[in-house]
């Protein structure tokens, strides 16, 4: 009976509790450790402040030492027999040569930085370290090879810290022509985060008693720390944005009855006008000289009517393009080399497309830059996109559609308009917003077709819809706000960047203008994105529910 | 001797070598003599479909050799037989789906009402409205219950719905309502779903979803109905329930049904045809007889599970 449980390990393990704590204590000081240090390398903790009653490079560096000796007490402790594991005869080469070379470079550098011994003598206690600690590694039992290596250097590490050996003054010149250094404020932060990472890895492992089980709780911890932390960045990139932008698009504003601007919509002869209740001066103004708060109007104005001309443009186009290519090309070279054509063309650089639109359509269009070449240019610049998203959702339309309509003798046209079309259209949809999400933020082509101002007084917005005239000679219809030069948000911050001082004088505080236009750029970028997530949540929700 | 039955004969030979000292093999009859026989089967009153030397090839792939049934009128006629016999094939060939398959070729004849389907100017849409398929798995489109019977007529002009018809005065959606339910009471399908009928299909069960597709089928109101294994993706209850229904059907259309099921279409056919491997049709007759008493040797082994 008793032979037999022997020889397999429990289902239960009794008594981890108390020792599976520590080992949950380690990898939790490890996240903790993780985010301080991405928090003081953005700067938002100080290094010379104090945390807890000590400073924060000491603070540091403790917690390192206790991290760093508890995973080695867990190692230890499991070596010996004090704690229940199932670990494996070797932490694994990968381990190994992750440990050794981590244990190289730390070798290397305190016997050139700290010993000062010569290159030679460098070289040779890096490999001489790096090599012993890749076979300890490789050559003891898991338990040993996986938490030995992590805990000691990191204790190492905080040691460090804690003797003030790196502390918060400490730079290191490297003595390069361009004045590159090292400072604390790049090193511990950074040292920090990625011991702790090869803490908490350890950690993680011991956690889950090594073994396989073990091996996924490491990977998990590790994958799931990175995830938060490019989410956490990304979030500081626009939690860093609205932060600065949102006092200058502020500037002014006022709720109530007949603060706002006065709209006047002409319907059908008949012009309707509304006071707004709400007055927003950044988004309502242009710049003037008798404005109390300018704004960047024609520019919000003229991304949006950019990014709807280009999408009337290239949609109609690239979705029939996909039709032909997908229901009635034969598969074969012309469909291949289409499709390397369009995969190509979506890898082009944007500047291309801007030189081509000032190459080729400026001079058609009255010689002068104009709003309906910046539409066209990224209409062309959309197209090969929408091309190979729409395809790629016709082709993943069951072909079962397709047959059981052919087979009730309904046409081709009619399978494709009625059937195929529908369920392709929240791929195609998905196509057009990671489409419109580059185009609405592009410069360079804007810079070559459309141009506008560094500041874009009022009276420049661009109003295509007043625009239209009948004429009573052919094409009996005329436009000419369409080839009239406008501005786009992301030219005109562009502009504003590369104006210098010496256009300061337009508005009062050019470096919130900036910001503040940065900010309009990216809700508008996200509104155009939100608009696009709800048509197609209501086009999957029309062939699902 | 005709050079598809010399061919058919060949076929056969290599095929059984393993057989060839089986006692009953040598008792005289040869298999042209047995093709005689079933070739002469007869039936009261003109086939509703007539085949006549039907050869499909895929590429260089002989698909179906020399295939000539007549296929009778108001009665299941149910093609069984191995995997890759041709016998889909075959049906494809009644409402020239097959048409769709690019490296197709088809020779031969086959008559609907006495007219010839492959010839030039044949309407196809006309075709597939008058021998309508049911495919293997169900396929509704991702549309609701309504809108998959109303598709078929709306998009041939019979129903107009929508702001258009209805400004103009042409929307006949009373019209619509009775073929929808119509079509789905004739598929057994109304009392389950006449509460949500502009819910989407994709929500219904499999076997749901199957009668849905016949529904959909008689919503251009076909003659023929070819069904394609219809029952092979669902449970014994929903098969039950098929079965039933092409009982029914066949009281007013002529149903032609693929199977692999040979006890199904023992229950279910009129007459049975027997494709075997090689893309032949060994055996054609009415079922008791196919399956009590088969002419062919090989067709017996099919049956009783020895071959195949």
């Amino acid at each position: 009976m008793s032979t037999e449980t022997d020889t397999r390990n429990p289902l239960v393990r009794d008594g981890a509790e108390s020792t599976g704590l520590v080992a949950a204590g380690a990898v939790a000081l490890a996240a903790l450790l993780f985010a301080l240090s991405l928090a003081a390398l953005f700067q938002q903790l100080s290094l010379t402040d104090t945390l807890a009653g000590v400073p924060v490079s000491t603070f540091l560096g403790g917690a390192l030492v206790v991290l760093g000796g508890a995973v080695v007490v867990f190692g230890v402790g499991s070596r010996l027999g004090y704690v229940e594991t199932e670990p494996q005869a070797s932490a694994g080469m990968v381990a190994g040569i992750a440990f050794g070379f981590v244990w190289f470079v730390a070798g290397g550098l305190v016997a050139s930085q700290t010993i000062g011994v010569g290159t030679i003598g460098w070289l040779l206690s890096a490999i001489f370290v790096g090599g012993g600690v890749f076979a300890v590694s490789v050559v003891t039992r898991e338990d040993i090879g996986s938490t030995l290596p992590a805990g000691v250097l990191t204790a190492f590490v905080g040691l460090v810290f804690v003797t003030g050996v790196i502390g918060p003054s400490w730079v290191w010149n490297l003595g390069w022509e361009q004045q590159a250094s090292f400072t604390a404020g790049f090193t511990i932060p950074t040292l920090t985060l990625f011991s702790s990472l090869l803490s908490g890895w350890a950690a993680a492992k011991a956690y889950g008693g090594f073994g396989a089980r073990g091996r996924h709780t490491g990977a998990y911890t590790l994958v799931y720390l990175n995830a938060v932390s490019i989410v956490g960045v990304l979030f500081i990139l626009l939690a860093f944005t609205v932060y600065k932008g949102i006092g200058g698009v502020l500037n002014g504003f006022a709720v109530g009855a007949g603060v706002g601007p006065t709209s006047t919509v002409v319907l059908f002869g008949i012009a309707f006008s509304f006071d707004w209740p709400v007055y927003l001066p950044f988004v309502m103004n242009g710049v003037g000289l008798m404005n109390e708060f300018n704004g960047v109007l024609p520019a919000i104005v003229g991304t949006i009517w950019l990014v709807v001309g280009a999408v009337l443009f290239a949609v109609p186009l690239g979705v029939g393009a996909a039709i032909f290519l997908t229901e009635y090309a034969e598969r074969g070279r012309f469909t291949q080399a289409v499709e390397v054509a369009t995969n190509g063309l979506w890898s082009t650089p944007s500047i291309v497309f801007g030189l081509f639109g000032f190459a080729f359509l400026i001079p058609r269009f009255g010689n002068g830059k104009s709003l309906l070449a910046g539409m066209l240019t990224l209409g062309f610049m959309l197209l090969p996109l929408v091309v190979i998203t729409s395809r790629e959702a016709m082709l993943s339309v069951p072909d079962e559609y397709r047959d059981a309509s052919a087979a009730l003798g309904v046409t081709k046209w009619q399978t494709i308009r009625s059937v195929v079309l529908p369920a392709a259209l929240p791929g195609v949809v998905t196509g057009i917003i990671l489409g419109v999400g580059r185009i609405a933020g592009e410069t360079a082509p804007i810079l070559l077709t459309m141009a506008g101002g560094v500041f874009v007084p009022g009276s420049q917005t661009p109003d295509i819809v007043g625009g239209f005239a009948f004429t009573s000679s052919p094409p009996f219809v005329e436009n000419p706000v369409l080839l009239d030069a406008a501005s786009a948000l992301p030219y005109q911050l562009y502009a504003l960047i590369t104006a210098g001082v010496g256009a300061s004088g337009n508005v009062a505080n050019p470096d919130e203008f900036k910001w503040a236009t940065a900010l309009v750029l990216l809700v508008v970028v996200l509104s155009f994105y939100a608009i696009g997530i709800a048509a197609r949540y209501y086009f999957r929700r029309e062939l699902n529910q | 001797m005709s050079e598809t039955t010399q061919r058919t004969t060949d076929m056969e030979t290599e095929n059984r070598t393993d057989t060839q000292t089986d006692p009953e093999t040598t008792t005289g009859e040869t298999e042209e003599q047995v093709q005689d026989e079933w070739r002469n089967y007869e039936f009261a009153g003109e086939p509703k479909l007539a085949v006549d030397d039907l050869d499909v090839y895929y590429g260089d792939d002989h698909a179906l050799k020399g295939v000539s049934m007549d296929i009778p009128k108001n009665s299941v006629t149910a093609l069984i037989g191995p995997s890759g016999c041709g016998k889909s094939t075959f049906l494809r060939c009644l409402n020239r789906m097959n048409d769709r398959v690019k490296s197709a070729r088809i020779d031969g004849s086959v008559k609907l009402d006495g007219q010839e389907i492959y010839q030039e100017g044949v309407n196809l849409v006309e075709l597939r409205k008058r021998v309508g398929m049911v495919f293997q798995s169900p396929n509704p489109f991702p549309k609701s219950i309504a809108e998959n019977i109303s598709y078929g007529p709306r998009k041939h002009g019979d129903i107009e719905t929508g702001l258009l018809a209805r400004l103009l005065g042409r929307a006949n959606e009373d019209e619509r309502d009775e073929l929808v339910e119509r079509c789905l009471r004739d598929a057994a399908l109304w009392d389950e779903v006449s509460d949500r009928l502009d819910d989407n299909a994709l929500g219904l069960s499999g076997g749901q979803q199957q009668r849905l597709c016949i529904a959909r089928c008689l919503s251009v109101d076909p003659e023929v109905i070819l069904m394609d294994e219809p029952a092979s993706a669902l449970d014994p209850i929903a098969t039950a329930k098929i079965e039933d229904l092409i009982d029914d059907l066949s009281e007013h259309y002529t149903v032609v049904i693929v199977t692999h099921n040979m006890q199904q279409a023992a229950r279910i056919s009129d007459q049975t045809a027997v494709f075997l491997t090689g893309g032949e049709l060994v055996e054609y007759d009415d079922t008791d007889k196919i399956f009590e008493n088969p002419q062919s040797q090989r067709v017996e082994e099919y049956i009783s599970g020895k071959f195949g």
